[in-house]
């Protein structure tokens, strides 16, 4: 799905581009990005492709910024981030997570470009003004557990949405389980 | 006159009966049988030519009277045509005859609509000895009528129980979806709703300055929660805290343009108070764990608060001469989102109770803790001007909906404005 946001996005762009010219992408062309955009090269296209009008030198940027993103995405994909759940009203990070944030913190120290965001939640139960100031310090919490793992807390961005972004919509004690919780985002 | 003596009379029974049950735990709908509701006769205005307009306003002025909470207004059934007929001023009144039907109070009232310019003559009568009790006239546009019959209506509360209704009040809440919420002002009655915000994104915990001219609410539209200040009149943002954390839990000093609120970041939370007209941002309160919802009495000497200090959400008071902080609530592992009548006579709160939050009421003091609401999770309670009547929000499971209720929990109302998930009503001063 992403991939068709960004391939429909790029060609919005181009046909921008192109537009004084009014160069129309062949269907053949068209293929021609979309096997650019997947990564896959075979000569006899990329010639063709020179040969077109299409902004040659834009695609190559574009091409090297998606080989960059690719590879931060397939090293933000490599690291695998679990919520870390709270009880009610607490935000005490619970032995049973410390395994699993000791993990998050080795990954964050071996890759000391990413930048991370974590955000803490409440279950909707109690008030929403507590609520806000509650999820705040269980995102604070698991920050400070990986601060003192040796992540830098300036790498470490921390937001609180309260029981404003449940992640289950349900009234369960299992979907009021899973809300309260401090999940962790690339910033 | 017989009758606010009377009135007078039941009042202070009702005090008898708060002072004696002190130290009991009561429910109040034990209380709440303690005062008597007096019967009121509205009778369909006068008009020149009867059209849809003076049963509108009939209408409105039932359902005022009714939402008060103090009055049963007789079924229009019980009123024939010989009393609709029968003309508004003192002589042509047999009273024999609404008193008969059991009623107390009778209010008639004339219709005069010219060039698009509507008045309203309105008379409050004891039928017990024919005294006149109201008499007012009314002018608005003839599109604003409803203005006239909620101040009418207030008037009525006025002259009966020595204090205004809140028919002619605003509100301010948070109104939405998952993900996003805007800030609305409305009447209470549901009309003129006006969104405030349109950010895209959550906006919350609006409060509105005493002076009826500022804003202050909590947004993500800068992707994290800020907390803004936003003039009304002049339409322009005046002020905006941007510090890492959560800055939220708004609330205004009588008579001054002084907000508080609270900021919780790292181990520590702060309270601050912001003076609009000297810029002066200033820490009140700083500690770790949780510090928020601040909220100050109505001479501005004591602030409760809700702090986590003993391990749980609990409510306490502080002395800002002084610098005291006394504790109390004890009752319960969760005590919450606190607010001090602007009469100075309560402090009404969020407690839990096993699966549920209540609303519920205290002396400044702590004692005589009461509970008003039974099942869901009632939320962000909030005393009228008045302080007789608690807004607040309530779940029970599916949408959140705004309520009215009356300070002992009693004609509890549901209010509607918006399709979304209402939360976080504040009476608009």
């Amino acid at each position: 799905m992403k991939f068709l946001a960004v391939f429909l996005g790029m060609l919005v762009l181009v046909g921008m581009g192109c537009a004084p010219k009014a160069v129309q992408i062949p269907p053949a062309d068209q293929q021609q990005l979309q096997s650019i955009q997947q990564g896959k090269y075979d000569s006899q296209s990329d010639k063709k492709f020179k040969d077109g009008e299409v902004l040659e030198e834009e695609l190559a940027r574009r091409d090297r910024d998606r080989m960059r993103d690719l590879s931060l995405k397939d090293q933000k994909s490599a690291a695998q981030f679990k919520d870390v759940l709270f009880d009610f009203d607490s935000y005490v990070v619970k032995d049973e997570y410390f395994q699993q944030l000791n993990e998050t913190g080795n990954w964050l120290k071996q890759n000391k470009n990413i930048r991370i965001i974590i955000e803490g939640h409440c279950d909707e139960k109690g008030t929403v003004e507590y609520n806000l100031a509650l999820g705040q310090k269980r995102a604070e919490a698991a920050k400070a557990y990986l601060a003192k793992s040796g992540v830098d807390a300036g790498r470490i961005k921390t937001i609180s949405y309260g029981k404003e972004l449940p992640a289950d919509a349900g009234h369960t004690e299992d979907a009021w389980a899973r809300n309260r919780r401090a999940n962790i985002k690339f910033d | 006159m017989k009758r606010i003596k009377f009135i007078g009379m039941i009042l202070s029974m009702c005090l008898f009966f708060i002072v004696s049950l002190a130290d009991a735990k009561v429910y109040l709908d034990v209380f709440g049988k303690s005062y008597k509701k007096i019967t009121i006769g509205v009778p369909p205005f006068k008009v020149e030519k009867p059209d849809r307009l003076r049963m509108d306003m009939t209408e409105l002025l039932h359902k005022d009277l009714d939402f008060s909470g103090f009055l049963i207004v007789a079924p229009p059934s019980l009123i024939d045509k010989e009393l609709t007929d029968e003309g508004i001023e003192k002589q042509e009144i047999k009273f024999n005859n609404w008193r008969s039907i059991g009623i107390e109070l009778l209010c008639k009232a004339k219709v005069l609509e010219k060039d698009g310019e509507l008045t309203l003559e309105a008379f409050l009568y004891d039928t017990f000895d024919g005294s006149l009790m109201l008499a007012k006239r009314y002018r608005t546009q003839t599109g604003e009528w409803r203005k006239v019959v909620h101040r009418l209506a207030d008037d009525i509360l006025l002259t009966i129980t020595g204090e205004k209704g809140i028919n002619s009040n605003k509100v301010v809440f948070a109104s939405g979806s998952r993900s996003r919420k805007d800030i609305y002002m409305a009447d209470i009655d549901g009309q003129n709703v006006k969104r405030l915000t349109n950010y895209r994104s959550i906006c919350l915990s609006p409060s509105v300055s005493s002076n009826g001219k500022y804003l202050s609410y909590t947004s993500y539209k800068e992707g994290r929660p800020n907390l803004y200040v936003f003039d009304l009149e002049n339409n322009r943002e005046i002020f905006v805290d941007r510090e890492e954390g959560m800055k939220v839990g708004t609330s205004w000093m009588a008579n001054k343009a002084i907000l508080a609120y609270s900021h919780t970041s790292g181990r520590y939370s702060t309270i601050y108070t912001f003076d609009v007209d000297r810029k002066d941002k200033r820490s009140l309160l700083r500690n770790e764990g949780i510090y928020t919802s601040p909220s100050f009495s109505p001479d501005g000497t004591k602030m409760v608060f809700v702090s986590d200090m003993y391990g749980t959400p609990q409510i306490f008071v502080r002395d800002l001469v002084s610098g005291d902080t006394k504790r109390l609530t004890y009752s319960g592992s969760y005590n919450s989102s606190p607010n001090f009548s602007p009469k100075g006579d309560l402090i009404v709160f969020v407690a839990k109770f096993e699966g549920s939050f209540e609303i519920c009421t205290m002396n400044p003091d702590g004692s005589n803790q009461r509970v008003l609401t039974s099942g869901g999770i009632n939320d962000s309670p909030h005393l009228s001007p008045c302080g007789r009547y608690i807004i607040y929000s309530s779940n029970k499971g599916g949408k959140s909906t705004i309520n009215v209720m009356l300070f002992n929990g009693e004609n509890k109302r549901v209010l509607r404005f918006t399709d979304g998930d209402e939360v976080q009503p504040r009476f608009v001063p």
